[in-house]
């Protein structure tokens, strides 16, 4: 390491980058919690401070709190479920292909609007699916804009994280624990349960916690799936319809700090349990 | 000795599971594609056709371009940006390491959409600045410098001190040492989180949605949206959505066939 004098040596390394973050994030976050003070677009005028914003918010959008905690945490739970065998399967169980498997996890990535429109297609009346549904004597429209569909597509969004969160924890499990629980007698599928799952509950908590922080702000999803009445009433699509289209900018800033601060909250416990991430 | 059952299975199971979950990691974009290059006649015959690709518009193509110029401009921003501080903080003993590093990471745990809502508050209607081109550059310089900066720390991490050392005692300067040895070492530790960014920002839809908001400037990705609600399900449509999609593909499959896997992992992988 540098000598004591040569500390201050690191400042013109980092002043862009802090430059840049104070500039362009933290002072917009600073606006946008002003204006959630504001009534309607009275900010940009002669502002008037209320509080009525965030009183109202909790009566009038209830419904899309509701929604849109039920989605993202059932989409978490989905993940955990399909995520967990993915990340121990390609770490424990195969060598051969794995890379393969490893890429195409990054194609979620590409983001929510193509999942929802892909699927969108899948559903729609005359397509595969619906054909299907006709066979079995199910209405197409009953599944397609439905909240399962919404949930299916969420998953689908968020599976890297929940895969990258459990695999995490499950490389730093030492594994001479669940050798030592076999020596011992233990069955696999014990050693599996008694072991290898409790110290693993870490990553199983962070990744449904992140899977559930991205799935708050998702939008395509349950609006091109989740269909009028349910996909129009998430927060994402409150926060753009009030603040942009009917300009009360006060409520949809409102609604859009709420969001922050719960998955600031909601990372912040990721952070926490993750095993130090780096620095 | 006969392998038991569980021995004989496991692995065809394993790779059963990791394929069907593929599938449906594949079936969003396997389906687009389907409509958008496969035409069924009337007499139910069915070929494929790149017909749905002519019907797309110019401004789309533009949208496209103008798209790729905004995640090539991103690109360099947060490397330019990252690398320094990824440096300093690897580097260089100084105090409120972890505070500074918070600091630059806490765009990336706000969601997209108020993000791109706390930009159109300040930046269109107050400072009255910023808009279009620029302001998707700088929105998404901000937000996704994160990818850059950790898989920099990890480069740096990674790099053996002794290169460095060797080439200060033989006379190189600061500079001439971290341009002429750290930089070529740490280059391909650095592409992990450029072919991320570049992959993230081509894409983006959120964030873009609100920030296009008043400024009626479009990304190809809003376009995509736009068309949908208005134009629904024509093979046009879904020829769109695949363009920026496979544009993207391309470029991570270009990228794990030079450099493999090992600087993505740790970064997204496991």
């Amino acid at each position: 390491m540098l000598p004591v004098g040569r500390r201050w040596a690191a400042l013109p390394l980092i002043t862009p980058a802090i430059a840049l973050q104070s500039l362009f994030f933290f002072l917009p976050l600073f606006m946008i919690l002003l204006v959630s003070f504001t009534s309607r677009d009275s900010f940009f005028f002669s502002p008037l401070y209320t509080f009525d914003n965030y009183v109202k918010m909790f009566r009038i959008y209830r419904i899309d709190f509701q929604n849109t905690f039920f989605l993202a945490g059932m989409a978490g739970l989905i993940d955990i479920i399909i995520g967990y065998p993915f990340a121990y399967i390609l770490l424990r169980k195969v060598t051969r292909f794995a890379d393969v498997f490893r890429a195409i996890l990054i194609i979620p990535l590409f983001g929510e609007l193509y999942i929802a429109y892909g699927l969108l297609y899948l559903i729609l009346p005359g397509g595969p699916v619906s054909r299907l549904l006709d066979a079995l004597g199910i209405s197409p429209l009953d599944v397609l804009y439905s909240a399962p569909m919404a949930i299916f597509g969420m998953s689908l969004y968020t599976l890297p994280f929940v895969v990258y969160n459990i695999g995490i924890s499950l490389q730093g499990i030492d594994r001479s624990y669940e050798e030592a629980a076999r020596c011992l007698g233990a069955s696999r599928l014990k050693t599996f349960l008694r072991v290898t799952l409790p110290l693993s509950l870490p990553g199983i908590i962070t990744g449904w916690l992140t899977s559930f922080g991205w799935n708050l702000g998702t939008f395509a999803i349950p609006v091109l799936l989740g269909g009028p009445i349910l996909g129009t009433r998430v927060l994402a699509n409150q926060i753009w319809t009030t603040s942009l289209v009917t300009s009360d900018f006060g409520m949809g800033a409102a609604i859009g700090v709420m969001v922050v601060a719960i998955t600031m909250v909601v990372f912040y416990i990721v952070v926490k349990l993750s095993r130090g991430v780096l620095v | 000795m006969g392998r038991s059952i569980y021995e004989r299975l496991s692995p065809i199971l394993s790779y059963l599971y990791l394929i069907l979950v593929c599938t449906a990691i594949l079936l969003p974009l396997s389906i687009t594609l389907y409509r958008a290059i496969v035409v069924s006649k009337p007499d139910g015959s069915i070929t494929i056709s790149l017909q749905s690709y002519t019907m797309i518009s110019e401004a789309f193509w533009d949208k496209v371009l103008v798209n790729i110029s905004i995640s090539l401009l991103t690109v360099l921003i947060d490397v330019a940006v990252a690398v320094p501080v990824a440096y300093a903080l690897v580097k260089y003993e100084f105090k409120a390491k972890r505070l500074i590093f918070t600091y630059l990471n806490g765009v990336w745990y706000v969601p997209g959409i108020s993000y791109g809502l706390a930009l159109v508050l300040s930046y269109y209607f107050v400072y009255k600045f910023l808009l279009g081109f620029w302001g998707f550059v700088v929105a998404y310089s901000t937000g996704f410098m994160l990818l850059a900066l950790l898989t920099a720390i990890v480069a740096f991490r990674n790099l053996d001190p002794v290169y460095e050392e060797a080439a200060r005692c033989l006379g190189a300067g600061r500079l001439k040492t971290f341009f002429k040895v750290t930089l070529p070492l740490v280059g391909p530790g650095i592409t992990a989180g450029v072919v991320l960014i570049l992959v993230l920002s081509l894409n983006e839809f959120i964030t873009a949605l609100l920030l296009s908001g008043p400024t009626r400037v479009k990304t190809a990705p809003l376009q995509v949206f736009s068309d949908i609600r208005h134009a629904g399900i024509q093979p046009f449509v879904a020829a769109e959505a695949t363009v920026l999609q496979l544009v993207s593909l391309a470029i991570v499959i270009l990228y794990l066939k030079f450099f493999g896997t090992k600087y993505l992992r740790g970064a997204i992988m496991i």
